[in-house]
């Protein structure tokens, strides 16, 4: 029997556990099985259907899943009005890109794109077997249902699915497989069904992220991102302060540009999906939501938020700490009010209602881990500050009880969740960026499982909302870059996490199944005793380039770990910063890659002691000596570059040549010092530091 | 007997909901590289934001400035889009008279039940002003290069004399002492200097950030720079420019903004910050002199408005001019049989420059400040103006009752 800290989020799928992928050796969906059972299979294989295919959802939507499915022989019919503007073979240069030239148009090959009046489908239709509709029409709730209408009248058996950002369910009666922006690659899905289909595991399945949401007016992504943008402009209606200085505090208190967004994603159509959410919301929950004057004159006007550039700000809007807690009363007040709500209503398991902000509204911390942080009586003194500005908010939809259970496991392991099966135990991280709460929550499933009694572990993504591993979550850094301290706080306490996999468990492996593992986690992954991969992830250590020096002893472990000879690779890889293929990295960096399933099976294996195939290296931990310092590379890009790569050199020679228990505080103590050095504070996380917190 | 006009009997200034940027003299500030129609609409929004009015309550928009800047064809509907709210509106000009002629333009507005709330915004860039090339096929060269500020300042065309020649003649004809013009200028820099340091200006004058194309910071417009803390004997060695007018005894060229509204008796209730204060206008008057003796009409102006609303010079609790010359007090005083030391004491744009448009407009803000601050009272503002034109105005600040 599995036992878990909180409920792994692919449970809501209907797939299974994360354990259970290692146990069986495979994942748990197949595509080409779900396609048969979606579109039919051999002759019988029918299309997919994508009406308002020229709109900003259905173009993208027509690219992500038109590449997706060509392979299995799927074509993906695009229909829309006559003379509608083409915005598919828009896409045509993207894919170009993404899939190369040959594959691109292959691509674009299997898809056919019809027009039809709205009041009968075009007869060409039938030849195609459509097999799905996806429909991605203006968000007018009679219009929605005359179409289903339109298609059950002709197809009854098709399967139908809305994009719709606002209506539920039950309104529709249809299902919603609500995309996020950027449609053609953002992976998010927001799904309403009323269990998981074979649909949403072939979303799953080609590579994709459906999150099952509950059936309520507006989804998770919806009232966050709406809400945000709501809370933007209720202060802006309280201060005057310009849409583009709040843009500002917001993206440094939350992370998103709201206003911005909606002019680069189109405003005419932006300030409608807005408003049409946040009216509908407001009749449904009141006050809290309902739209501003401001908003409602900028739908139907379709009138930007920024100036136009010749009018580019010139008076200066900066608020002292008083006024930012005001402005944080304003913002941060309805949302936590906001997020109430969803919470109260089961919108979601707490890992997606949390990661749906990162994800998929650039929120830089999930909004339930901002939350966590800030703790119950904080948030709802908050939420009753906003109540002083606002009073008719506190009429409506506030839930204060819904955080009586932030000490749970599901509140606390958001990012973090720990199985095991009595023997073996799999610990799973759904951030693609390590941070504080990763680093926290990775150390309370670490203490969960040694609890457990568990000896044997299994590192790796969560096969759900992380495909990759990015590195650190350089925003971390940035109070470092003034404070050596801080900055060794960073390093030495990651550090002390990274080692808890090597000291703390008799075997532990590290498995990389996402597209990459870079950086930060690369350097977690290596204090494990074995890392496994499959062959197509890269793997890297970009902090050069950054730069910074990589923190969690990149610049020493992975050489008491490998052979002398392959020390050289070593350095380059972290000279350089560029990044190599799994495959080419068995042996000196990693132990095994291989197809997903042997990749699986290998995992399983060696975390169950059969290691006859995979011998574990030596691990030094005395002083290493000679470690190679004169690697050629070509010369350094730029001026910063090379002084970095001296400082990395440097840190390689002093952490390498002391012993392991010395090592973590050298490495850290040249980390640290780096960070508040010009070179890093003129780089890239410095800047990006000065736009948010410079305003 | 006090004949209070019922011209504006509707009309009322909301307290507490006024600003100006200081005015830096030309060419010393980040005003010099700005769009100045832009920057007063940003600038008001902001001043309406620290006064906590939301900027969606206007629905009118006057705005008056008497140098031409880009896009001014687009007039007020631009400015008021630049401070966020989409009003109608247009634009006053009537040379440095226009900060108080857009004052009584909204009244206008207010009184003929066309709106409630009427912002007036002017503004001016002195420093760079356009220059350019006219068509003038009248001229032996048929196309005139023109450069607004120098040329005006330098040449009125109905008479052919320049400002500063307007000064000289008014001294001769009122037999103005040099000793007493110097005099004069020295107390109003001290009056200003003293203002300063009581910390009275931060009432009315607002600091402001500005930032260049990349949002970077250009300056900050926190004084009124250019101006020079002059001594007697530093007044008194200055070379006369023309009779009884030095460096030290006449205004400097300038850029800023100056914002108020005006509005219904109820919504004045409603934004003001203290709703006790009643801010009434009593009424204007406005005369022309003879040719190119310019420091005399305002004291002709207040003597026709004083006549016509009955009150006396001894009912003002405030008197405060725009005096581009300190012989334009000495003639004030003499024709109006007034202490000039009483007038002006919070300082005057003798001092602390002259950017035309808002000019009178800071004025009316700093002379209905300190009327609030003295318990209320009358307040007359009057200046001169190009054409030898003289203007005035008094208003009635009620304090709680007080008056």
């Amino acid at each position: 029997m599995i036992k878990s800290m909180r409920q792994p989020t692919l449970q809501t799928l209907g797939l299974g556990n994360v354990l259970e992928i290692f146990l069986n050796k495979h994942l748990p969906a197949n595509p080409m099985d779900l396609v048969d059972t979606v579109f039919g299979s051999g002759d019988d294989r029918g299309s997919l259907v994508i009406s308002g295919a020229n709109g900003i959802v259905g173009a993208g939507k027509t690219m992500q899943l038109g590449s997706r499915l060509q392979p299995y022989n799927v074509t993906t019919v695009g229909l829309d009005f006559p003379g509608s503007s083409d915005a598919i073979n828009k896409h045509y240069p993207g894919l170009v890109r993404a899939f190369g030239r040959q594959s691109a148009d292959q691509i674009m090959s299997n898809i056919v794109q019809l027009t039809y009046d709205g009041k009968h489908l075009p007869s060409e239709l039938n030849g195609l077997k459509p097999r799905f509709l996806l429909e991605a029409i203006p968000e007018i709730l009679e219009l929605k249902k005359a179409h289903y209408y339109l298609f059950r009248e002709t197809y009854p058996t098709m399967d139908i699915r809305s994009v719709t950002s606002g209506f539920p369910s039950s309104e529709l009666g249809a299902g919603i497989a609500h995309p996020a922006f950027p449609h053609e690659i953002n992976k998010i899905w927001e799904i309403v069904e009323s269990q998981p289909s074979p649909f949403t595991q072939l979303l799953w399945s080609l590579g994709l992220i459906p999150i099952p949401v509950s059936d309520h007016w507006s989804f998770v992504l919806d009232v966050l991102f709406c809400g945000i943008t709501l809370t933007g402009l209720r202060y802006h209606q309280a201060t005057n302060m310009p849409y583009w200085k709040i843009d500002k505090y917001i993206r440094k208190h939350f992370g998103p540009n709201p206003f911005r967004a909606h002019d680069a994603i189109g405003a005419k159509g932006a300030n409608f999906l807005t408003w049409s959410c946040l009216h509908d919301l407001d009749k449904q929950y009141g006050e809290l939501f309902r739209p501003t004057e401001d908003l409602i004159e900028h739908k139907d006007s379709g009138q930007n938020w920024y100036p136009l550039n010749h009018f580019r700000p010139l008076v200066n809007w900066t608020i002292d700490g008083d006024e930012e807690e005001n402005f944080l009363n304003w913002t941060e007040g309805a949302l936590f009010q906001m997020a109430s709500l969803m919470l109260h209503e089961n919108r979601g398991h707490l890992s997606h209602i949390n990661g749906i902000g990162e994800l998929c509204a650039q929120f830089q911390q999930g909004i339930l881990a901002m939350m966590r942080k800030m703790g119950s009586s904080a948030i709802i003194k908050r939420v009753e500050a906003y109540h002083n500005l606002h009073p008719e908010a506190a009429q409506c939809c506030w839930y204060p009880e819904s955080f009586d259970q932030i000490e749970s496991p599901e509140w606390q392991q958001l990012y973090v969740n720990a199985e095991h099966d009595g023997k073996i135990g799999v610990i799973t991280i759904s951030r693609e960026s390590y941070n504080w709460d990763v680093d926290r929550e990775l150390n309370q499933a670490i203490d969960w499982l040694k609890n457990e009694k568990i000896e044997r572990v299994i590192v790796t993504g969560d096969f759900h909302l992380s495909t990759q591993m990015v590195g650190a979550d350089t925003s971390e850094f940035f109070p470092a870059l003034i404070d050596v301290e801080t900055g060794f706080n960073v390093s030495s306490t990651w550090s002390q996490t990274a080692r808890r996999l090597h000291n703390e468990f008799n075997v532990s492996v590290g498995y990389i199944n996402g597209k990459r593992c870079l950086g930060g986690f690369l350097e977690l992954m290596v204090h494990c005793h074995y890392i496994v991969s499959t062959d197509e992830a890269n793997l890297g250590m970009p902090e050069v380039t950054l730069p910074v020096i990589p923190g969690m002893e990149g610049c020493h472990w992975p050489f008491r770990k490998a052979n002398s000879t392959d020390w050289p690779k070593l350095v380059r890889l972290l000279l350089t910063g560029k990044s190599i293929l799994a495959k080419d990295a068995v042996g000196w960096l990693i132990d095994y890659s291989g197809t997903v399933d042997d990749s699986l099976q290998a995992a399983w294996e060696i975390v169950s002691g059969n290691t006859d195939k995979f011998p574990q290296k030596e691990f030094v931990i005395e002083a290493l000596k000679e470690i190679p310092l004169d690697v050629s590379l070509p010369a350094s890009e730029s001026p910063a570059m090379e002084t970095t790569q001296k400082a990395i050199l440097d840190t390689i020679q002093h952490s390498c040549s002391v012993p392991l228990s010395e090592a973590l505080n050298i490495q850290a103590r040249h980390s640290a010092d780096f960070m508040t050095s010009q070179v890093c504070n003129e780089g890239m996380i410095g800047s990006e530091c000065a736009k948010i917190e410079d305003i | 007997m006090k004949m209070e006009s019922e011209n504006f009997s509707k009309t009322r200034i909301p307290y507490g909901t006024w600003g100006s940027s200081y005015f830096p003299s030309w060419q010393s500030s980040a005003l010099a590289e700005v769009n100045i129609g832009q920057f007063a609409g940003e600038a008001m929004n902001k001043i309406l934001g620290i006064r906590k009015v939301p900027n969606n309550i206007l629905d009118y928009l006057v705005i008056g400035s008497t140098i031409p800047w880009h896009w001014k064809f687009w007039n007020a509907p631009l400015v008021a889009s630049c401070l966020g709210k989409r009003v109608p509106g247009y634009h006053i000009e009537q040379a440095c008279a226009t900060g108080l002629q857009a004052v009584f333009a909204a009244a206008s507005e207010i009184e003929s039940n066309s709106h409630d709330i009427v912002g007036v915004l002017t503004f001016d860039r002195t420093s760079d002003s356009p220059v350019g090339v006219f068509p003038e096929r009248r001229s032996h060269r048929r196309t005139e290069v023109l450069a607004d500020v120098w040329d005006n300042f330098g040449f009125d065309p109905a008479t052919g004399n320049s400002m500063l020649k307007t000064a000289g003649l008014a001294a001769r004809k009122y037999k103005v002492d040099r000793n007493e013009v110097d005099e004069l200028a020295l107390f109003r820099y001290q009056q200003y200097f003293e203002t300063k340091e009581s910390g009275f200006l931060e009432k009315v004058l607002v600091p402001l950030e500005v930032l260049n194309l990349q949002g970077k910071r250009l300056g900050t417009i926190d004084d009124d720079t250019g101006i020079r803390n002059l001594t007697k004997s530093d007044l008194r060695a200055m070379r006369e420019l023309d009779t009884c007018v030095t460096a030290g005894t006449q205004t400097h060229a300038a850029d800023g903004m100056a914002t108020l509204l005006v509005t219904t008796i109820d919504k004045a209730h409603e934004l003001s910050t203290k709703p006790e204060i009643d801010i009434k206008i009593i009424g204007k008057s406005e005369i022309r002199t003879s040719p190119s003796l310019m420091p005399e009409a305002p004291a002709f102006a207040v003597e026709k408005l004083l006549s016509r609303t009955g009150l006396t010079m001894d009912d003002m609790a405030v008197v405060k001019n725009h005096n581009p010359f300190a012989v334009n007090d000495v003639v004030f005083a003499n024709v109006v049989g007034y202490d000039w030391h009483k007038m002006n004491n919070t300082g005057c744009s003798l001092v602390w420059g002259h950017p035309q448009g808002p000019t009178l407009t800071r004025i009316v803000i700093e002379a209905l400040e300190e009327a609030v601050s003295i318990g209320g009272g009358y307040v007359l503002v009057f200046g001169c103006a190009a054409g030898d034109v003289g203007i005035a105005a008094i208003f009635k600040v009620s304090n709680g009752g007080k008056i």
